[in-house]
């Protein structure tokens, strides 16, 4: 009947496109948004007084403070790639290549990816948690108030400090994990460092390194922007703040693994 | 008496005009319609029902909050219509006092004040310090500046917010809710300081407040909120003297709170 055909939109066969709809055109909101956001944050950036007080607090809560998450991770990076490459070596493959295949998928791919997913977890929630608490405790209409630019004092800081210091934690880390695959290879996989070392210096080039460096710059900037996105404009109180949390790592996770695959199609 | 002569006099300009204001948040229809003015170096005092909306008036002000429909003017200009530069220029001139005192909570409670004197004015840290200890001491806080707001009390909070709101002695100060929470005497403090501002700098305010006997203490002029409009507008002595069954309601229903029964 008409009736409940109408008063039953559930059973519409149209809902489910109703629903992808609306779902599709809530992601077009947000990215809108988040492009507004990141408009405003760019256009105002020369205005370095506004942020210039709180730019090294924010590099030391994302650079300093990640550095024994990093180093752990990447150690154990370093090791299992070394052993896992000795492990899948033919007899007749001379071990030097072990030091090859290290340093080549830490640099390339491994030391910058887990190192951003983990501190896409890290720094990520942190910022979310730390913004969404002042959007819904009144703390950023507060900044407002007294006529602070609430965006360039809250948000430029800390996507400038995960610009600069995300490609600094992956130098760092693909040292360590170059470290953890040379003790991986001499203590479990029995090869020589003397040829570690050699097959390491014969694959190394420079422009892998620099590769890890500039995803680790577009990691850095995602990260912090969309976790800076989902703290600013955080509703519905501490509820709210646990949602976009939860959001920002997830968000962030995947398009880490998206960029890194758009990046190394365009880059490699 | 002075106080008076100030409201009867018709040659005072309106410095911030409220008009026609409506608000909804989703389905809800906060706002239908409010209007009142505040006048150059009065006390307004806005009453109204828990969730009708004054908070959001008040942050409409600031442009904080956008209207859906209206008009704000603020020394003649529409504040729903700047820009965000002129509106930052326009919030300079305010003094905020938030409902719960949105104290940024990773600061201690000295740098709370410093943060837009640093900002705003040139001042030496050691002037800074100074006027972090006054503004803290006309709220009667002593020795709290290097504490962190976490470890302070909701109404001690209260008024690190104020302190902080008015440390730059701004031209406005807009109060929401600026006694709610502390006890008779410090909230007697509180409502001499409302009045000393007013009296002794000359600042205009806008009170929000459920507590009716801090009302009429600080109130020169008073805008009554029902349903999402202005039920009354009047002075103190028209609001008291009012027939209006529901302008008496919010009257009476605070008598318990009145000077004679607090004892
Ligand atoms: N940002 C917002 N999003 C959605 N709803 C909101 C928002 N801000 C306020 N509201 C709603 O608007 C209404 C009025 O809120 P407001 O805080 O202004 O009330 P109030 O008069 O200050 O109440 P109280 O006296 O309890 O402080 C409430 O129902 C509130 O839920
Ligand atoms: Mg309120």
């Amino acid at each position: 009947m008409a009736e409940t055909y109408t008063g039953n939109v559930q059973n519409h066969p149209l809902t489910f496109f109703a629903i992808i709809g609306e779902r599709s055109s809530a992601f077009f909101e947000h990215l809108a948004r988040y492009c507004s956001l990141m408009w405003w944050m760019l256009r105002n950036v020369h205005n370095a007084k506004e942020y210039s007080r709180n730019i090294y607090q924010q590099m030391v809560m994302i650079g300093n403070d990640s550095i024994p998450i990093v180093v752990f991770v990447s150690a154990f990076v370093g090791m299992v790639t070394a052993v896992q490459s000795a492990y899948q070596l033919y007899d007749w493959i001379p071990r030097a290549v072990v030091g090859s295949l290290v340093v080549k998928s830490v640099l390339l791919e491994l030391t910058p990816l887990l190192t951003a997913l983990v501190l896409a977890g890290k720094v990520g929630a942190t910022i979310t948690a730390e913004l969404g608490t002042m959007r819904v405790t009144e703390q950023i209409d507060a900044l407002e108030a007294l006529a602070f630019d609430s965006i360039s004092f809250l948000i430029t800081p800390r996507v400038l400090s995960g610009m600069l210091m995300f490609p600094v934690l992956i130098i760092f880390g693909d040292l360590v994990a170059i470290i953890g695959g040379l003790i991986g290879s001499v203590a479990v996989a029995n090869i020589p460092a003397e040829a570690f070392i050699n097959g390491m210096k014969s694959s190394f080039e420079t422009k892998d390194a620099i590769f890890g460096i500039i995803k680790a710059n577009f990691f850095g900037f995602t990260i912090t922007s969309v976790a800076c996105y989902q703290g600013y404009y955080v509703e519905g109180g501490s509820e709210g703040v646990g949602k976009a949390t939860m959001g920002t790592v997830v968000l962030t996770c995947l398009a880490v693994v998206v960029m890194d695959f758009i990046l190394a199609s365009i880059l490699l | 008496m002075q106080v008076s002569s100030l409201i009867l006099n018709p040659g005072l300009s309106l410095l911030i005009r409220i008009q026609n204001i409506w608000k909804r948040f989703g389905e809800k229809q906060v706002l239908r319609g409010i209007s009142f003015d505040v006048r150059d170096k009065e006390t307004t005092v806005v009453l109204g029902r828990s969730g009708g909306g004054k908070s959001v008036l008040l942050k409409m002000i600031i442009g904080l909050v956008k209207p859906d429909s209206g008009s704000i003017e603020v020394d003649s200009k529409d504040v729903t219509k700047m820009n965000y530069k002129e509106l930052r220029a326009m919030r300079f001139k305010f003094g905020f006092l938030f409902q719960g005192a949105a104290l940024f909570d990773s600061m201690t409670v000295g740098e709370n004040i410093a943060l837009s004197l640093r900002r705003h004015t040139g001042w030496t840290e050691k002037e800074i310090n100074e006027s972090i200890e006054f503004a803290l001491h006309i709220v009667g806080l002593d020795n709290v500046a290097e504490v962190m707001p976490s470890s302070l009390s909701g109404g001690m909070k209260k008024r690190v917010g104020l302190a902080r709101a008015v440390a730059l002695t701004p031209r406005y100060v807009l109060y929401d809710e600026p006694t709610t929470g502390l006890d008779m005497e410090t909230a007697d403090g509180i409502n001499l300081l409302i009045k000393d501002m007013r009296t002794k700098l000359g600042i205009t305010s806008i009170v929000v407040t459920h507590d009716i006997h801090s009302a009429f203490v600080v109130g020169d002029r008073f805008a009554v909120l029902e349903n999402g409009t202005t039920l009354m507008t009047g002075t103190r002595e028209e609001i008291q003297q009012s027939e209006n069954e529901e302008v008496r309601k919010y009257i009476n229903s605070s008598l318990p709170m009145t000077e004679g029964n607090r004892a």
